[in-house]
């Protein structure tokens, strides 16, 4: 063995009081998700679970943007193929619609694996018009099959075998599920060994690789886990919507608010995508009725973080108290005495 | 082709064998025909004016570039297409000309990635070693702060630090004394000393030729892409021709 002996007893610490706190209060959120049929009205049930959506959406974009370069515009590509396998299980082949929303991400990984296959020797901008014309081709695709009634859309009239407080029992379950794989997977990630390799990939891949770090796996493997974890979004949305078109599906809107969520919060941090999340879901819920102009302000919004606040809002917050919610950092605490 | 290289290292196995190697980019050709061995346990220092294909060699050594003719064999094995991050894990270090540190990621994060990626480690195994490494490399105190607010000395001491993480067996520096006072620079050359003194096999360019002169029992002279000396280190500066490329001193 060539090297140095060690002569440190290193003690690491990386738990935080903040991120103790965060997580008794994310999980009192996901029970308050869970429980929502029995306290929240129909229409706060809707807003919650497109809420749900857009933070899983985000946070996917974000793992593969803000950690493996790889900028899609073409997300809507997997959440849209998603749901419609899973309209397609659950209306065509009698799944229960329930168990059809884990089976369909098989679509998805499907979809991810070509894809992927086909773009990831294209640099930035030439990889994200790449992955949209992906997108596009699926929803030209969808619009002329008729297994899935073409550009009509299908309607999921299973769910009708379930009353609404049941329907919304079952969707919230998914969305707490779909929270604890997406921001709660992505926080293990990131705490775990290949935490530490995908954060030296998201800074430095040239010197990630000379430091034996597998960069062209792990960017596809986390093509592969952004494209089942924006389908899962793109299948329990759909199913609260319980009508799905190829329009809607496929819609460029999805990428568009992935993209504001992630840059207004904060790319590269879990705790970004809650806060754009949360940003946008009221913007939209306040503005939204100001239509075009309310679009060109968010656009605004979103140029001007650009420019002045790289970092989004949550680089700004963490900058004035250093208490992140989902604390990564390895401190070593002791072995630093001279 | 065998440098007449002299003292302790002579005798011991050979660690790395490049032969024949080329590199061109277009009509450009940056590297020809350069053949070396590195032994086991000793530093070769390689010099040359800007342009001489060092860093070009690095990079085909360390795998960031392929040759376009020629072989490398390291610790036994020929070396055919394997990428940069295999080359590290069989043992292969290296550090930057400009530092390329993980700036979002603290100092000893930095280490816990080479350690534990190119090491081959789980993460707590690596905990120990690291710590000890920053503290050899002066940067104990600074474990905890973020790498992009470093000074240019401690990025190029964590530079350093990194690579070594990783307990490579051979060890790649590219001009790490580079921008430094004297003093600062005298401090690396104690570091890398310390570093060999302990079987790690150095190969190091650079432009500050006390510092190398210092550490390296023998010295490889690259000028426009060719070998042109190659002896131990007092020999190959009184060449005249090392003299006349190196220098600019006509004789």
């Amino acid at each position: 063995m060539t090297g140095f002996e060690s002569t440190v007893r290193a003690q690491v610490r990386s738990q935080t009081k903040s991120g103790i706190a965060a997580m008794i209060i994310g999980i009192a959120l996901l029970v308050a998700l869970v429980a929502m049929p029995w306290w929240a009205s129909q229409g706060t049930i809707r807003s919650v679970v497109e809420l749900c959506c857009y933070i899983a959406i985000a946070q996917m974009w974000n793992l593969l943007a803000g950690y493996g370069g790889l900028v899609s515009v073409g997300q809507q590509a997997f959440s849209g193929v998603a749901a419609y396998a899973m309209f397609a299980l659950a209306q065509n082949l009698g799944i229960n619609p329930f168990f059809a929303v884990p089976l369909c991400l098989i679509a998805p990984v499907l979809l991810a694996v070509p894809t992927y296959g086909l773009l990831h020797r294209l640099d930035g901008p030439y990889f994200a018009i790449g992955t949209w014309v992906v997108a596009e081709v699926m929803r030209l695709l969808t619009s002329n099959f008729s297994y899935v009634n073409a550009g009509a859309g299908m309607s999921l009239r299973v769910m009708t075998q379930y009353s609404a407080h049941e329907r919304a029992i079952g969707v919230s379950i998914l969305c707490a599920l779909m929270l604890l794989i997406t921001v709660g997977g992505t926080y293990w990630l990131l705490r775990s060994r290949y935490g530490l390799a995908l954060t030296a990939m998201r800074d430095n891949p040239v010197s990630a690789a000379s430091q034996g770090v597998n960069v062209s796996r792990l960017r596809f493997l986390l093509f592969i886990a952004g494209a089942a974890g924006t389908g899962l979004a793109g299948a329990i949305y759909f199913m609260a919507q319980l009508r799905i078109t190829p329009e809607a599906a496929y819609g460029p809107q999805w990428a568009t608010v992935a993209i504001f969520i992630v840059m207004i919060g904060g790319l590269g941090s879990i705790e970004g995508v809650l806060v754009g999340s949360i940003i946008y879901f009221f913007a939209d819920r306040w503005f939204g009725e100001y239509g075009a102009t309310y679009l060109i302000v968010l656009g605004i919004l979103t140029l001007i973080v650009a420019l002045f606040a790289r970092q989004g809002i949550w680089g700004l917050m963490s900058k004035v108290v250093d208490a992140p919610w989902f604390p990564t950092r390895r401190v070593l605490v002791s072995g630093e005495s001279r | 082709m065998e440098g007449s290289s002299e003292g302790v290292a002579a005798a011991s196995p050979t660690l790395l064998q490049a032969d024949g190697l080329g590199k061109s980019f277009g009509a450009n050709r940056v590297l020809h025909d350069v053949s070396f061995t590195v032994r086991r346990g000793e530093v070769l220092g390689i010099l040359g004016p800007n342009g001489a294909g060092k860093t070009t060699l690095f990079n085909l050594i360390s795998g960031d570039l392929r040759p376009n003719s020629g072989t490398i064999r390291f610790d036994g094995h020929m070396l055919g297409g394997e990428p940069p991050f295999r080359r590290a894990r069989l043992g292969i270090g290296r550090t930057y000309q400009i530092p390329l540190p993980y700036g979002g990621m603290t100092t000893f994060e930095n280490l816990l990635v080479s350690a534990s990626f190119a090491g081959n480690k789980s993460e707590s195994a690596v905990y120990d070693y690291c710590a000890t490494v920053l503290e050899e490399c002066e940067l104990g105190g600074k474990a905890n702060k973020m790498a992009d607010t470093l000074t240019l000395l401690d990025r190029k001491r964590l530079e350093l630090a990194r690579a070594l993480a990783a307990r490579p067996k051979l060890l790649l520096l590219d001009e790490i004394a580079g921008g430094l006072t004297d003093d600062e620079g005298r401090d690396l050359v104690e570091l890398v000393r310390k570093i060999r003194d302990r079987g790690i096999t150095i190969v190091w360019i650079e432009h500050v030729l006390h510092a190398l002169m210092a550490v390296a029992e023998r010295v490889m002279v690259l000028d426009f892409g060719e070998k042109i000396a190659e002896g131990p280190p007092r020999e190959v500066i009184e060449d005249p021709e090392v003299k006349r490329v190196y220098m600019g001193i006509e004789v």
